[in-house]
């Protein structure tokens, strides 16, 4: 008999996967994604890093294996880190297939009650957080600036921000916004997200646009086709210099390092306010992730924590006492670690975002502009 | 096969041993074509638990599978007789630096590049550089006599392992060779194990050889307008007394894949050959660099330029650098595959098995390239095909035989650097025809049973086709 242990071609419901059936024998499961997935780092599973989960996603799509809660749990345990599609010298698209396998788990019934609760909040509400006072504050102005949920739910940084903005005399035009439709689309909650894209549509109806996150920057353009900028992209050139002799080490978000290659504005935005940055030995592209996105969050908190932690203690080893990111997530995630390891360790890692040092220097400015005129 | 399941629990703890389906699937296969399933996937964390794991499972006659990172490209991990596969990541020690003595021990799982970054502050390294350098490990490495593109100045694995911790299939632990460079006397049992692809024994852990990280390094590139010249070039070199630390080659179609996927814009010629020089004297360094440009223009080489300039390093290695990639995406449909992958001809044979791999791809409708580390003789080849039509596989299997009878035929051999596993090993056999007896005794000496990655080497079934589910779907 020919070939005899050759599989043949499932058909199963894998209406999402179906799409990457090349993609994934383009994959020779060479394992070079292993090198700094933060899963297979802490987890040392197979299973676990980027490689096992696109061999699962090919179990699924062939019907070698069978959708279960075991195989959706570990198809959720990643932080969309974009590490593997660093290191894939086959540059697969890890992260596509990723989202795939998950739409068809979450098409297949294991969706967990959290993930769920996170979908049904953004449609019910326009939020995360099924909050409806968590509102975008609408306002006229010149340039269309997307708040986005993670900024919402912490409207004191979102003033900070605006207000650098106007500063800087940019002056940001607000509508009342709803969530840019993220975490259905990284979830794998894609049937959600069509309809949402519509919605999404009205509520932001520009073709260009300025953000705070990180991560919303990435799915405005990547999800929604928008020609966006990060703020730290606009404002770099309109910061005054400042004097605030800090030293710092900077955490690259990995929406900015490895998906927006947004490297080195933040750099100089510190330098500029007279901070000295001190890299980790992991930085800019090769940054290691927090440990807090891909909605890792809702499905194994520990797991990020114990990725947080590895995260806070190359930052410790830099000798630098404060790390300073760009990303609420990043600085939600890492504040928790640096906090467990001060009470465990007793050591001390302070974080602090990006818009605190800017407002922090632009403060500077202004009080040494009123001596001066005093 | 029964597994007691719970006995593996008591001896490494209960998170340390799944035998979920998902997780068999995933360790079912490596970065070979191959796939099958174990029964269970164990992680020891001690040359302890290895003994005891062995031990119950050579009681049982269990299959035992050690796996590093799974990223072997012709099939070592893949458990052909299922049992239980050993991962043996967690056991991921430097254990003890010593430059005064050249050498380090360390546990199997120490990832090659992190015993580099370990070594450095020491002013050490340790020379086999395998691309995979990043991710595999050291017991990888020690399975398949890894090596890579410095081979050709500081030799394969082999050449660096001075002595090992061995588990053996009875789980009595025995330790082999020695601490230091020279070892007259007996059986060379350790470096018996180096290539033995874990048939043999379980390394828990190794003395390895390491060397002083060079301060100065220099690269250089040529273009040839035959592979003939450039052949003659590379031959030239290493019979000259020069000791690169790095001779690479690139065959037409490994540029076309690299100029089309990348646009780097390489001359469209027959062959490019990269060398590199490095030491701790500049003025050697610039000598041997300057020879070897002397030898490329002697047989017609252009375009040389060499520099020790870091940036201009990389891009001078950038093609060779995104070959792997590029190979990976040459056309639509189809598949880069690792079936005949790492043979090695002698020197003055580079360019005639060159030519002739160009030849039995055309003759098999498949694409071809061939590169690789030409200064030990060794020619890597991707199979370029389309793995979901049935017949390419026929084509694929006729093309790998041709190739072996070939390289055989120019006295060449069948793995220069990745090992055996089982596309090659029908084609093994046949070229080491007459040690496979001696082989056969060696293996029922240490392994009575037959437990340890049983089916492979000179055990492995005859057609590798056949031997597996392949990885990929194949339509009828």
């Amino acid at each position: 008999m020919f070939i005899e242990g050759m599989k043949l071609t499932t058909k199963k419901k894998t209406y999402h996967l179906k799409k990457h059936d090349q993609e994934m024998d383009v994959c020779i499961r060479c394992a070079y994604c292993f090198e700094q997935c933060p899963i297979i780092r802490e987890v040392q599973w197979d299973t676990d890093g980027a490689r096992g989960k696109v061999i699962l996603s090919y179990g699924i799509l062939t019907g070698e294996i069978q959708p279960s809660q075991y195989v959706a749990d570990k198809l959720f345990q990643c932080t969309y880190c974009r590490d593997c599609l660093e290191r894939c010298p086959s540059k697969v698209k890890i992260l596509e297939i990723i989202s795939s396998a998950r739409a068809d788990l979450v098409e297949a019934g294991y969706a967990s009650d959290v993930q769920k609760h996170v979908i049904h909040n953004i449609q019910t509400t326009g939020n995360i957080y099924g909050d409806r006072e968590v509102v975008s504050q609408e306002r006229e102005g010149k340039t269309p600036l997307f708040i986005g949920c993670q900024y919402l739910g912490r409207p004191n940084k979102t003033k900070k921000y605006i207000k650098i903005l106007e500063e800087l005399g940019i002056y940001p035009v607000i509508t009342k916004e709803i969530c840019c439709g993220y975490p259905m689309e990284v979830l794998g909650f894609k049937k959600e997200f069509v309809s949402h894209k519509e919605q999404f549509k009205n509520s932001f109806p520009f073709d260009e646009a300025i953000t705070l996150c990180p991560t919303c920057t990435v799915f405005l353009k990547e999800g929604h086709g928008i020609n966006v900028k990060h703020v730290l992209q606009i404002i770099n050139d309109k910061l005054p210099s400042a004097h605030l002799n800090m030293k710092v080490t900077y955490h690259d978000p990995c929406d900015f390092s490895r998906g927006l290659r947004l490297i080195e504005e933040p750099r100089k935005i510190l330098k500029k306010l007279g901070v000295e940055v001190v890299e980790m030995e992991t930085h800019k592209e090769n940054s290691r992730c927090c440990g807090g996105g891909g909605g890792i969050l809702m499905s194994d908190q520990p797991l990020s924590n114990d990725i947080a932690k590895k995260r806070i203690h190359e930052a410790l080893d830099t000798k630098a006492n404060i790390l300073v990111t760009a990303c609420p997530t990043c600085e939600q995630v890492l504040k928790k670690a640096a906090q467990e390891i001060a009470e465990t360790e007793g050591k001390t890692m302070t974080i602090r975002s990006i818009e605190d040092i800017i407002w922090q220097g632009l403060s500077e400015v202004k009080k040494s502009a009123e001596s001066a005129k005093a | 096969m029964h597994i007691d399941i719970k006995k593996l629990q008591e001896i490494v703890g209960v998170e340390n041993v799944r035998d979920n389906i998902a997780d068999k699937y995933v360790y079912a296969s490596d970065a070979s074509v191959h796939s099958h399933f174990p029964d269970v996937v164990v992680r020891p964390n001690s040359i302890t638990e290895v003994q005891e794991i062995l031990r119950y499972a050579n009681a049982k006659k269990i299959p035992v599978v050690p796996r590093g990172a799974g990223s072997g490209m012709s099939g070592q991990t893949v458990p052909l007789a299922g049992g239980i596969v050993l991962d043996m990541k967690r056991m991921n020690r430097v254990l003890e630096i010593r430059p005064e003595d050249v050498l380090c021990k360390v546990e199997p799982g120490v990832i090659n590049d992190e015993l580099n970054r370990v070594l450095k502050p020491s002013g050490f390294f340790f020379p086999p550089t395998p691309s995979s350098g990043m991710i595999c490990t050291i017991g990888g490495m020690i399975g398949t006599n890894a090596s890579g593109n410095r081979s050709v100045k500081y030799g394969a694995t082999r050449d660096a392992v001075l002595g090992l911790k061995v588990v053996l299939a009875n789980g009595d632990l025995v330790t082999l060779g020695s601490n230091t460079k020279v070892d007259s006397s007996g059986y060379q049992l350790a470096k018996l194990m180096v290539g033995s692809e874990g048939t043999l024994g379980v390394v828990v852990e190794a003395t390895l050889l390491i060397s002083p990280l060079p301060k100065y390094r220099m690269m250089g590139v040529a273009n040839f307008s035959t592979l003939e010249d450039a052949g003659r070039m590379i031959s030239d070199t290493i019979a000259s007394g020069i000791t690169p630390s790095m001779l690479e080659l690139m065959d037409n179609v490994a540029i076309t894949a690299v100029n089309n996927a990348q646009q780097l814009g390489l001359p469209d010629v027959a062959a490019i050959v990269i060398f590199e020089c490095n030491g701790m004297i500049k003025e050697a360094v610039d000598h041997e660099m300057k020879q070897i440009s002397d030898i490329c223009e002697k047989h017609h080489g252009t375009g040389v330029k060499k520099s020790d300039d870091p940036k201009e390093m990389k891009r001078i290695y950038e093609g060779r650098q995104k070959l792997f990639p590029s190979l990976s995406r040459y056309g639509a449909g189809m598949v880069s595959t690792a079936l005949a992958d790492d043979m090695a001809v002698p020197m003055s044979k580079i360019a005639d098995a060159v030519h002739e791999i160009h030849e039995i791809a055309k003759r098999n409708h498949l694409v071809m390239s061939a590169y690789g580390h030409c200064g030990v003789g060794l020619i890597h080849t991707k199979i370029l095909m389309n793995t979901s039509k049935k017949s390419q596989w026929q084509d694929a299997k006729k093309a790998v035989k041709e190739v072996y009878e070939y390289v055989h035929s120019l006295g060449g051999t069948t793995s220069g650097e990745h090992g055996i596993g089982l596309s090659k090993a029908p084609s093994w056999k046949i070229e080491k025809k007459d040690s496979l007896a001696l082989m056969k005794a060696i293996k029922k000496t240490l392994d009575p049973n037959n437990i340890l990655n049983p089916q492979k080497l000179m055990d492995a079934p005859e057609d590798w086709l056949s031997a597996t589910p392949l990885r990929y779907q194949v339509s009828t």
